[in-house]
């Protein structure tokens, strides 16, 4: 880090240093002054900044004045009066003569703890102590006895400062003293603990990650209290100062993967994080494949599970999509449910789950495939049935195919982003219209609609948003490759799908384990979901710390 | 760079390439029965073929289900070819179910007809061949069925479930028909079906309008080849003996005598074991019938409920399997020196070195052979009711 700075900033910035030590000396030998330590450590912070953010403007590394005046000037014009930043300079103590300021944003603080204890305690019981400009040091004894806030931060300079009020913090700021203090008063409008509107269950919790990040945190806290869950904070985005938090088990996770995810994060440079979608491109191991490899989910239970399955969590203020990495492809078929619904049934809903991805992705290619390469596969009353759909259709099979995918798409597209108010009518539209007409017109067959039917409901089987959308993308290309080479291409096609599905890497882990490289004892928790007494190891690849999960007999009806 | 043009230079082989050897479902025209004439100077073909929108769907607008369409030719590949001149559509014989010769066609043999279907790539296996007796096949493929509504698929099923229920004629896929023809030690045998009622009134969309049909396709009894002709009909009782030797009956009913009426065993179950040795250079063939059946029907007053009238019973249905056995062999050996019961093989199978000495003038040998038949027949139960009521009428 310190290499980045170029030398005569840093042969600069250690005259200033050696010149203000020296200073110091002097005044340790005057008055034995605490307040001098911290002053050393106030000129030292200057340094660390200006480090970190070699881009940064000079007025953002500007040190906070002693003159409050002037640091509410600053704040304002660099602020450019913004109408919900909030200033109030009030005069405190036993004769007024300690003069404070309070800066916060309106809106992302909680008003009733500002009210309640800082105004108060700072402007009314302040008076009733014999506090003074004259007592030496008062900001210190402000900080250490009079505040009644939680999470107090001495900020020094003003990039820090604009951090923490913009965050929702308030700055507390003294005349006469060149320092301030962030006083942890956060707390904004939240759209509250709700239910995940993406990924619902039947049996299992509801509730589902919120866009404030503490409450996030706080979701998988109260799933885990081990002392071992650690979480790490930092801020991407150079203008969002978005908060990013990565969470995993320490021990059981993999260390070379917290730190190799660590470096991806540390090497994201970008202005802005809106969204977990932004990390999850920044940070996936092959950018050129349909396929995702970063999960992503509103569920804490699921990121909880992955978390004590030694995957990492990395959660982004802002929105309820946490990310979980490393991400197998067995990962986007599991859903949390399975885990608390019975073993059996569960098995048998994954297996549901496997065959819909294939009919998802395959249907309407096979489909095109049989009908104009290989009627004979088919049994005679079927391909009756199905000619006599086809007599007076004007368009081929595949161009029928791939209209009414492509019709699909923009109904589903529309019904995800229209209005809720007329969403009904979508729904009317695409099946009295596009269903109906079509076939009764003659433009399609009823053969297709029904294929196009299956096809959708399949691909909304998927637990994972993110695995159906590759899907959608790869049956088109199957729907040509069953155009071109009938069952041939599509055969194929899926060689060279898995071929790719091989290549692919989640932070180092072959994507397609624990089937390929083949992993007998995962195979417990694969396409079939054994009774928790029978999963007793974590997955092999992902954590290979700390396997053991616990030591369970099956339970036995007493003798 | 160079690796985007190659990609690009690449794409064009996909696309270009085209669909070139697909068809759509609506350019076919799906052939289920395919019948094959003799005709003074090459062969008539006839093809049925679907009509798809008036079997399946709601736009039937009255015509008829399944078209005939004939044409004759040299050689069959050129008649079918010749088709293509009535037929607008692709003509796509993988669904074909039936196959008829016609009886003068079988007679004069259908050696070379099979060739031209055993080459066809295009031809799944799983077809019935059969033989239009006393008619020609374009007849047959001229009659329109009730119940079913495409005639081919009529026959089909008719074989297929008096294979199973009644046993007297029998299902020959095209390789089954090819390797007897070709064996010595076997003769083939196709089921005969014919029209009955009025012809004229077959062919039109009404007859099967009538509850009862005027006209329809009916299946005979088996015919007998010698080599690839047609040679002769056997009757029901023989054809039924023909399938208790070759162990094919899987459910039939056996008519036995009681006090001048009739009983009638519906037979369950037929195990039929062949035996052959060569004694002295004489071939003899030993035929074992293990049969066990119920009681169906009863019209006389016999007392069911003593096990020694079932043991008489059971000797009476023994014999009359024994008599139907005996009678189709007599028939073959007699009438038409054809060795449809592949005794030949069984021969060969057994001693080889002999069947190399018999094999030339087999049909003499065959016509001469000592076969031994025993039976073992057992009524397993009654029915519903023992004894019939038919007693207490008559007191």
């Amino acid at each position: 880090m310190k290499s980045r700075v170029p030398i005569p900033l840093r042969k600069l910035i250690e005259d200033k240093q050696s010149v203000k030590n020296k200073k110091q000396q002097e005044s340790l030998n005057q008055s034995e002054n605490p307040n001098s330590s911290k002053t050393k450590n106030q000129n030292q912070n200057p340094v660390t900044s200006q480090n970190r953010s070699k881009d940064s403007k000079n007025h953002q590394t500007k040190l906070i004045s002693p003159d409050l005046q002037y640091n509410i000037d600053h704040i304002k014009k660099t602020l450019g009066n913004s109408s919900d930043i909030v200033i109030r300079d009030f005069q405190a103590g036993k004769n007024g003569e300690i003069k404070l300021g309070i800066v916060y944003t309106d809106g992302l603080t909680d008003s009733a703890s500002i009210q309640d204890l800082i105004l108060d305690t700072l402007m009314v019981e302040i008076r009733n102590s014999d506090l003074d400009v004259a007592v030496p040091d008062c900001f210190e004894l402000i900080k250490s006895h009079t505040l009644p806030v939680g999470g107090i931060v001495e900020i020094t300079d003003f990039q820090k400062l604009f951090n923490h009020v913009l965050s929702g913090d308030t700055m507390l700021l003294m005349d006469g003293s060149p320092k301030g203090l962030a006083l942890g008063s956060r707390g904004w409008v939240d759209r509250g603990v709700q239910e995940p509107s993406s990924q619902t269950v039947v049996r299992g919790p509801k509730d589902g990650f919120t866009e404030t990040l503490r409450t996030n945190t706080a979701l998988i806290r109260r799933r885990i209290k081990d002392p071992n869950l650690w979480l790490e904070t930092k801020q991407i985005g150079e203008k969002t100062q978005t908060d990013v938090a990565i969470m995993y088990l320490k021990g059981v996770a993999n260390d070379k993967t917290v730190s190799e995810l660590q470096s991806r994060l540390n090497r994201i440079n970008i202005d802005a994080i809106l969204e977990s979608g932004y990390i999850e491109e920044l940070i996936q191991d092959e950018v050129y494949t349909p396929f995702p490899t970063v999960y992503n989910t509103e569920r804490p239970d699921a990121v909880a599970a992955a978390i004590l399955e030694g995957r990492i969590a990395i959660m982004v203020d802002g929105t309820p999509f946490v990310l979980i990495v490393p991400a197998l492809m067995v990962h986007f078929f599991q859903s949390s449910e399975d885990y608390y619904q019975r073993a059996d049934i569960a098995t048998l809903i994954r297996v549901l789950r496997y065959l819909s991805f294939f009919l998802a992705l395959l249907t309407p290619s096979l489909y095109v495939a049989v009908s104009t390469f290989h009627q004979e596969m088919l049994p005679t009353p079927l391909l009756i049935s199905l000619a006599s759909q086809r007599e007076g259709v004007p368009f081929p099979a595949f161009v029928e195919a791939m209209l009414m995918e492509v019709v699909f798409e923009i109904l589903r597209e529309a019904g995800v982003r229209m209005p809720r108010a007329i969403g009904s009518s979508i729904s009317i539209v695409g099946a009295l219209v596009i269903g109906q007409a079509a076939v009764e017109a003659g433009f399609v067959s009823a053969t297709m609609v029904i294929i196009v039917s299956l096809t959708a409901i399949s691909s909304f089987v998927f637990p994972a948003n993110s695995m159906a959308s590759a899907f959608r993308m790869l049956r088109f290309l199957f729907m040509i490759l069953a155009a071109t080479f009938g069952l041939y291409g599509i055969i194929l096609g899926l060689i060279v799908m898995v071929l790719h599905l091989n290549s692919l890497r989640s932070f180092g882990l072959p994507y397609l384990a624990p089937n390929a490289p083949f992993i007998l004892q995962d195979q417990k928790d694969n396409i079939i979901r054994m009774p928790h007494w029978s999963l007793l190891k974590r997955p092999r690849l992902i954590s290979k710390n700390d396997t053991d999960r616990g030591d369970v007999s099956p339970p036995k009806p007493p003798r | 760079m160079k690796k985007m043009l190659k990609v690009f230079l690449m794409l064009p082989m996909i696309c270009l390439s085209g669909c070139w050897s697909s068809i759509e479902l609506n350019e076919l025209a799906i052939v289920t029965a395919m019948g094959i004439d003799k005709t003074e100077d090459g062969y008539l073909v006839s093809v049925q073929v679907l009509n798809s929108s008036e079997l399946a769907g709601d736009a039937r607008s009255g015509r008829t289900e399944v078209v005939t369409f004939r044409k004759s030719g040299a050689t069959i590949a050129e008649a079918i070819r010749s088709l293509s001149t009535d037929v607008p559509r692709r003509l796509y014989v993988a669904h074909l179910r039936e196959i008829v010769f016609g009886e003068e066609m079988a007679r004069a043999g259908i050696a070379k007809p099979l060739d031209v279907l055993s080459r066809q790539k295009e031809l799944r296996s799983d077809f019935y061949m059969t033989v239009a007796k006393g008619a020609t096949a374009y007849e047959t493929l001229n009659v329109q069925t009730a119940l079913e509504k495409i005639p081919a698929n009529k026959v089909f099923d008719s074989l297929e479930n008096s294979d199973k229920r009644w046993a007297a004629t029998r299902t020959v896929t095209l390789d089954e028909l090819v390797s007897s023809i070709v064996s010595k030690g076997r003769q083939a045998m196709l089921t005969g079906i014919y029209v009955y009622g009025d012809p004229e009134s077959g062919s039109k969309v009404t007859n099967a309008q009538n509850i009862s049909p005027k006209s329809g396709l009916r299946l005979d009894y088996l015919g007998v080849f010698k080599k690839d002709k047609l040679v002769g009909w056997l009757n029901r009782n023989d054809s039924k003996g023909v399938s208790y030797i070759t162990d094919h009956i899987k459910s039939t009913a056996v008519n036995i005598p009681c006090e001048g009426e009739q009983i009638t065993v519906n037979t369950t179950s037929s195990k039929t074991k062949i035996k052959g040795e060569v004694k002295n250079g004489n071939p003899k063939i030993d035929i074992n019938v293990t049969s066990e059946g119920s009681i169906g029907e009863v019209e006389c007053t016999i007392d069911l409920t003593k096990p020694e009238k079932i043991e008489e019973l059971n000797k009476r249905y023994a014999k009359n399997i024994r008599d139907k056995i005996e009678g189709s062999i007599k028939t073959l050996q007699e009438k038409y020196q054809s060795d449809i019961l592949g005794f030949g093989e069984e021969i060969h199978r057994t001693d080889p070195k002999a069947w190399k000495r018999l094999e030339g003038n087999w049909e003499q040998e065959f016509a001469k052979l000592d076969v031994n038949v025993t039976v073992t027949a057992k009524i397993r139960n009654l029915g519903t009711i023992s004894d019939s009521f038919q007693k207490e009428i008559e007191e």
